[in-house]
């Protein structure tokens, strides 16, 4: 009788252990990898892309240094630094081969509306992922440089960039590229236009020769970073 | 004594080294199940040591109390209640008082054994 009690313990407690063993496994299962072979390469394919580019930079520093190092007067190769710097940051003028985009409202005799103000913010931030996607190196809209914190929102019913009203039509775009021929045609067969004429906007696109993009105007304020001491 | 806590380590030892797993959706049926059965586990060690121990009673209330746990888990999952909730409550108040009398029992046995020990002294 007390040896089939303890037996009967002994299943039940086996049964116990086995429910509590698969239970922690299966809440300590980590997240399962779903993704496809294509899309595994595809990240590969980036990571690839991004360790070349930190090799680049590393080189560029590295090449820097080297200057630093051997020259006595270092500070021209510091004001050379400090220039590139400015001119990455978008400071400076920039000018070279390019495209203009106009956009223009475009009214048929069936419009129905109100006054076309502005051009929507989402429509500027899908030209310009798709200028950058392109191959496009600077880009201007209006007067305004558009740098990597620049902001494009709507206030009012206007859309701001940079802080500066864009409500003048024809709104030129200014885009600078190294290879003006195919971002004109990569614009005029864009998705970005599409959208365009859905709120009756037409692009116009003129590749040219040279184009002059102006300088980022206000001040860049630099808020969430600290230069770090050489030692740390 | 020592039989059940082997089979209770088993148990856990055959369940990491299978992989055996179960859906994601299914975990919180089994963590529920697991409270049933350890319950009924208490229940029964309570049972055994108030001389009161029935095994078919023991083994039917192991095993429905696991199957009603579940179900009234799924239950709730499909009624948009949180049935769970009752079976969690139900078995973790019956847990405590079913540990708070085998510590008392337990203690009692080991006082009176002192004692014994004592007088004969």
């Amino acid at each position: 009788m007390k040896n089939r009690i303890i037996v009967i313990f002994t299943i039940v407690t086996f049964i116990i252990g086995f429910m509590i063993a698969v239970q922690f496994q299966t809440t300590n299962e980590p997240e399962r990898d779903t993704r496809s072979l294509f899309e595994l390469r595809q990240a590969l394919t980036t990571e690839k892309e991004r360790q070349a580019e930190l090799n680049r930079e590393i080189d560029r520093q590295l090449e820097l240094l080297y200057q630093l190092q051997q020259t006595e007067d270092v500070e021209d190769v510091m004001l050379d630094a400090i220039e590139e710097l400015r001119e990455q940051a978008g400071l400076t003028e920039m000018g070279g081969p390019g495209i203009i985009i106009e956009v223009k409202p475009i009214f048929d005799e069936s419009y129905e509306g109100g006054a076309i103000r502005t051009v929507p913010p989402y429509l500027l931030r899908m030209l310009l992922n798709e200028l950058n996607m392109s191959g496009a190196i600077e880009v201007a809209v209006g007067n305004e440089r558009i740098i990597t914190t620049t902001p494009i929102r709507e206030v009012n019913g206007v859309t701001l960039i940079n802080g500066s009203r864009m409500t003048q039509f024809p709104l030129t775009i200014k885009v600078l590229t190294n290879a003006p021929e195919d971002l004109h045609h990569a614009v005029m067969a864009s998705q970005s236009r599409e959208f365009f004429s859905y709120e009756n906007f037409n692009l116009e696109v003129t590749p040219i020769n040279y184009v002059k993009l102006p300088p980022y105007g206000n001040t860049l304020r630099v808020r969430y970073m600290n230069p770090i001491k050489e030692d740390s | 004594m020592w039989l059940p806590i082997l089979g209770l380590l088993i148990g856990i030892f055959l369940g990491l080294f299978t992989e055996f797993r179960i859906p994601d959706a299914y975990s919180s049926y089994l963590s529920i199940a697991v409270l049933a059965a350890l319950d009924t586990l208490f229940g029964g060690v309570r049972a055994h040591l108030e001389n009161v121990f029935n095994e078919k009673v023991f083994l039917t209330g192991f095993f429905t109390n696991i199957a009603l746990a579940a179900g009234l888990a799924f239950l709730g999952v499909h009624l948009g209640v949180d049935l769970y909730l009752a079976a969690v409550f139900a078995f973790g108040v019956r847990l405590f008082h079913n540990i708070a009398l085998i510590r008392r029992i337990l203690l009692d046995s080991w006082f009176s054994k002192g004692k014994d020990r004592k007088e004969t002294q």
